[in-house]
């Protein structure tokens, strides 16, 4: 037959099975109708030959045989045949599983938990560690970033910078003018474009808030390929001189929330740190920037703006200063070109620039540059969440294993259970097939109830990780978008672990020999052999519960380490914002002069019971330092000298409860025109001062002779400043009403109110004084703090809830396969208990059983422990990866769970009738 | 005409039932009954259908899309279900035909030999 003859059958079949399908009724009745109508015709034939009517309509029911079996035939004849047995099947195994519900629930329900998180967590990791950039042929975009050892010319810069384990600096900001020397005509490349990621003050519609602003370059658009949704890009023309160029394009996602998705938003002007823009476009949806791949900055501005956005640091411009290190760089090989070239041609063109451009010190090295991957962007989101999402997706991998097991467990145990069940079926005719298709099925239907709930489960808590991971005053904006590709990879290997375990029992099933298996049914003897897989199962959860057991224990212990610790400071009705003065409306002096207004203003608020401005909030990852030269003391090269500092307030020591052990603090007779003055705390007292008594003495805080001597006028006590993973620091204080200019800083309340009452009184005191100053970052002292500590938290949270599954499955495992066993052997039991043992010993005899199980999962699931924890040694806190205590605490739950467990099936041993269990069949 | 009953008569060779049927219908659209007359009238009354196996085999034609069906009037006045072959029916028809053919030939070519014709 020919192929087109063979594409037009199936094709006439499939549309016949699709109408038959569903008009199924209609099938039904015409198929009655036809053979209906075949017996009447038949019997008036056999009628007309003579026959008396009775007979005839006898005779032609003969004649046409068994109605019901050739209806079956016409069925299958449709193809309707395995529709009807798979709806069967499928009634059956609903039966099956309603009839038992614990085990439909148990099974269920730790599927849907084990697809779930893991649904959860690889979207995350997927979206953290993997996702590309949302512009055409993203991974074709490099970055520019450069190497260098610790004498490198960057000596002042302004980005991410790193130092790698071999001793070489790394990072990606390059001065301005050394970018636009290389762009002009980049080798190899087919174009070069900077941008700088900072946050600003702008007013949108009325409204004073902080924002994300990107500062690009005018062929930034072009070089990454995005167009704008609505309006234009900004272009070459907009950034050609500096500070001109006030036009401005939006987030999608801005203008979603500002303006409603309204085209009038083209032309309408935002104030930026003061200076005013049109916007002229809307980025596209998904457009994240260069910087990164999870949140987009809300605004692109030429980044020709500079000056007048941001406070200029060292000297001049820093659009015209090349040893200042600040933009990054990014750009897209020509085609044709091999990156290597590129890269080669781009070193050449970079240490030539910064020979002619920068001012080059003796001793000054210059750096490699490098071409790296830029499809992710600066790929921030690795160095702070590898390791984290690598623990998690372990022990997601884990819980995934545990889950499998679990079911396997349970599908084996129950197969054992309906082997006689099975027997049956095929002693009364059922081939094999069938058999194994009807359990089948019900693995399957099993498998789709956990598989449902597991992608409600992952749908519902995608967001809430990445929420456990950003801080709670901020607005929440991340999105983790549900992942059918994850969620499909997890399907796949739970239902393959549901056919798998689910065929076992069937496979045997089909090939035990119908008699002996009937026979052997008669519970005669214990049956070890039967039991020893489901047995291995069972330590194999334990050794996997012992595992997440004991990482969920370091990682809580680590958390309470942290938060457990003394800081120095009274954290508790500590009420925390920041306000950033720009530059261009408040020069040096000028943003001295309002802070102090401001803390004047904020003190005479009912309710505030101290206030202080800081540069640095504690616990914050933030931090200041200075050189500190005692008078006397020279600074030499090589020498460390800076010793961390804070600029503060006058009322900083009472407002934050740090005690001052001798001298004074700061006071009102402490301004602008007074003697400088400094507190330090005693760890610097014994750093530098050690057997002195330092309070009178003077220093610098320059490594300039000139520079004014600062008299120490008290020792405070000790606290923590930027991080809870490092005690106290030495340090020492400033007021901020003695320094020349302080830019931003952050207001610490002591007050009983909350947050949210403070912040309409806030923002009234702080715009009477200027209505484009946003109050922004309102949190308390101790939000704060568990913003430094979120990974922390999301780990110990995350973990601890692993544990805690594992255990409920380990637990229920363990039920299972004892509760069975003790069923298997209830004949033994009796025998045993007639024979004269007593209650107690059979007691004994099961939770022996039990926890000999128990102790070698243990065992096995320690050794892997301390395989693993090791691993994230670096990650913990307070606690060593193989802490005995830890690690008998989680073999103590571990122990006891297992008891438990076995307590029921071991008191229904104990309580057999051994007259019972011997008639028992 | 009265429909035999079984047993008697020549077995049908497997699978020859649904050319009969084809050639059957493709003298005149007929009922499932009609089949039935229709291969015992030509067959003179030699060939003996199972009545049974007759509707599962005009089922399977029909979901193959050889045959196709609709309801009339029989010639007594009774709704009855007519069969009427397509054209992918007829195509099929003229290659099992052509098919048969060859084979009977060449069956008989082979029963016919004699050890001289060796």
């Amino acid at each position: 037959m020919s192929g087109q003859n063979w594409l037009g059958r199936k094709r006439a079949e499939l549309r016949s099975w699709m109408r038959s399908v569903m008009q199924r009724r209609r099938v039904e009745r015409e198929m009655d109708a036809e053979l209906e109508f075949h017996v009447e015709a038949l019997t008036a034939d056999l009628i007309r030959a003579g026959q008396s009517p009775a007979e005839a309509a006898r005779k032609a029911r003969i004649a046409l045989g068994p109605v019901l079996m050739h209806k079956e035939g016409m069925r299958t004849s449709l193809g309707l045949r395995w529709v009807d047995e798979l709806g069967s099947d499928l009634r059956y195994a609903a039966r099956m599983l309603r009839k038992n519900p614990g085990f439909t629930a148990i099974a269920a329900v730790s599927l849907a938990l084990a697809m779930g998180a893991n649904t959860a967590i690889f979207s995350l990791a997927k979206v953290l560690l993997y996702d590309r950039l949302q512009i055409p042929h993203a991974d074709e975009l490099k970055l520019v970033r450069w190497t260098g050892d610790d004498k490198v010319i960057a000596h002042s810069s302004w980005g991410d910078f790193d130092n790698l384990p071999d001793g070489t600096q790394t990072s990606s900001v390059f001065p301005y003018p050394i970018y636009r020397e290389i762009s002009k005509h980049p080798a190899g490349m087919e174009s070069l474009a900077g941008f700088k990621e900072d946050s600003m003050n702008a007013t949108v519609r009325g409204t004073a808030r902080r924002v994300a602003v990107a500062e690009v370059t005018g062929n930034y658009y072009e070089t990454l390929g995005v167009h704008p949704q609505l309006g234009r890009a900004i272009l070459p023309s907009d950034d050609a001189v500096a500070g001109s160029g006030d036009v401005v394009l939006i987030s999608d996602e801005l203008w979603s929330r500002e303006f409603g998705r309204s085209p009038e938003a083209l032309g309408q002007i935002i104030t930026l740190n003061q200076t005013k823009l049109t916007i002229v476009g809307v980025n596209p949806r998904g457009f994240t920037g260069a910087k990164n791949v999870l949140e987009s900055p809300d605004l692109f501005v030429p980044i020709s703006l500079e000056p007048l956005l941001t406070v200029q640091r060292v000297k001049g411009s820093d659009l015209s200063n090349p040893d200042f290190w600040w933009v990054n760089v990014v750009g897209r090989v020509k085609p044709g070109v091999r990156d290597s070239e590129a890269q080669q041609g781009l070193r050449v063109q970079f240490e030539a620039a910064v020979r002619s451009l920068a001012t080059v010190k003796a001793g000054d090295t210059i750096p490699r540059l490098q071409l790296v991957d830029g499809s992710r962007g600066l790929h921030w989101a690795d160095r702070t969440y590898k390791k984290p999402l690598s623990v998690l997706l372990g022990m997601t991998g884990l819980v995934l294993l545990l889950a499998c097991a679990n079911i396997a467990n349970l599908l084996l145990a129950r197969g054992a259970q309906r082997q006689r069940e099975m027997s049956v079926r095929m002693a009364l005719g059922a081939g094999r097939a069938r058999v194994v298709r009807q359990l089948l099925t019900e693995s399957l239907l099993l498998a789709a109830l956990g598989g449902g709930g597991g992608l409600l489960l992952g749908y519902l808590s995608r967001n809430i990780l990445p929420r456990l991971l950003t801080n709670s005053w901020e607005e929440f904006r991340v999105q983790v978008p549900f992942d059918w590709a994850v969620f499909a990879c997890t399907a796949v290997i739970i239902l393959a672990t549901g056919i798998l375990f689910g065929l076992a029992p069937a496979w045997f099933a089909a090939r035990a020999e119908v008699s002996s298996s009937l026979k052997e049914s008669a519970q005669t003897a214990t049956r070890r052999r039967r039991g020893l897989s489901g047995k291995a199962l069972v330590g194999f959860q334990i050794a996997l519960s012992t595992m997440l057991v004991v990482g969920a224990g370091l990682f809580l212990r680590t958390l309470t380490a942290l938060t457990s610790q003394d800081v120095g400071f009274n954290t508790e009705h500590l009420v925390l914002f920041d306000i950033n003065p720009p530059s261009a409306r408040y020069p040096a002096g000028k943003d001295v002069a309002l802070h102090e207004e401001l803390e004047r203003r904020i003190a005479a608020l009912p309710g505030v019971q101290h206030v202080t401005p800081a540069a640095n909030a504690y616990l914050g990852d933030s931090m200041s330092n200075s050189d500190f030269l005692p008078d006397g003391e020279k600074y030499e090269k090589g020498n460390r000298t800076a010793e961390d500092l804070n600029v503060v307030g006058n009322d900083f020591f009472p407002t934050l409860g740090i005690k001052i052990i001798g001298g004074r603090g700061f006071g009102a007779q402490d301004t602008a025109t007074s003697p400088k003055v400094a507190v330090i705390n005693q760890a610097l007292a014994k750093k530098r001062f050690a057997g002195l008594n330092p309070i009178g003495r003077m220093f610098r805080a320059d490594r300039d002779e000139k520079a004014d001597l600062i008299r120490i006028v008290g020792i405070c006590a000790d606290t923590y400043y930027y991080t809870l993973r490092e005690g106290p620091p030495a340090q020492f204080f400033l007021p901020y009403v003695q320094q020349k200019e302080v830019h931003g800083m952050t207001y610490e309340l002591r007050t009983a109110m909350s947050t949210a009452s403070l912040a309409p009184v806030l923002r009234r005191t702080v715009q009477g004084i200027d209505r484009d100053l946003p109050v922004t970052n309102l949190r308390t002292q101790r939000e704060q703090i568990s913003a430094t500590l979120q990974i922390e938290r999301a780990l110990a949270a995350l973990t601890s809830g692993f544990g805690l599954l594992a255990l409920a499955l380990a637990c229920v495992g363990i039920y299972g396969i004892m509760a069975y066993s003790v069923a298997q052997r209830t004949n033994e039991i009796g025998i045993r208990l007639a024979l004269g043992a007593q209650p107690g010993q059979v007691r004994r005899m099961v939770l022996g059983e039990s926890t000999w199980l128990t102790l070698v999962g243990i065992v096995a699931g320690v050794c892997g422990a301390l395989a693993w924890t090791r691993l994230v040694k670096s990650m913990l806190y307070g606690v060593e990866p193989n802490d005995p205590a830890t690690i008998a605490a989680g073999m103590a739950v571990l122990i006891v769970m297992a008891l438990v467990a076995t307590w029921i099936p071991a008191r229904r041993a104990a309580g057999v009738q051994p007259m019972q269990a011997l008639r028992h069949e | 005409m009265v429909a035999k009953p079984e047993d008697k008569g020549t077995d049908l060779l497997q699978g020859t039932l649904d050319l009969l049927i084809l050639k059957a219908v493709s003298l005149g659209p007929l009922h499932g009954y009609g089949v039935l007359l229709r291969i015992q009238q030509i067959s003179g009354e030699e060939l003996v259908i199972q009545q049974g196996s007759l509707y599962p085999a005009l089922y399977r034609l029909e979901h193959q899309g050889a045959i196709t069906s609709e309801w009339g009037e029989s010639e007594n006045n009774r709704r009855a279900k007519y069969y009427r072959l397509t054209t992918a029916g007829r195509r099929r028809l003229d290659a099992e035909t052509e098919k048969w053919n060859r084979m009977a030939g060449i069956i008989a070519g082979i029963l016919r030999t004699t050890p001289e014709s060796l």
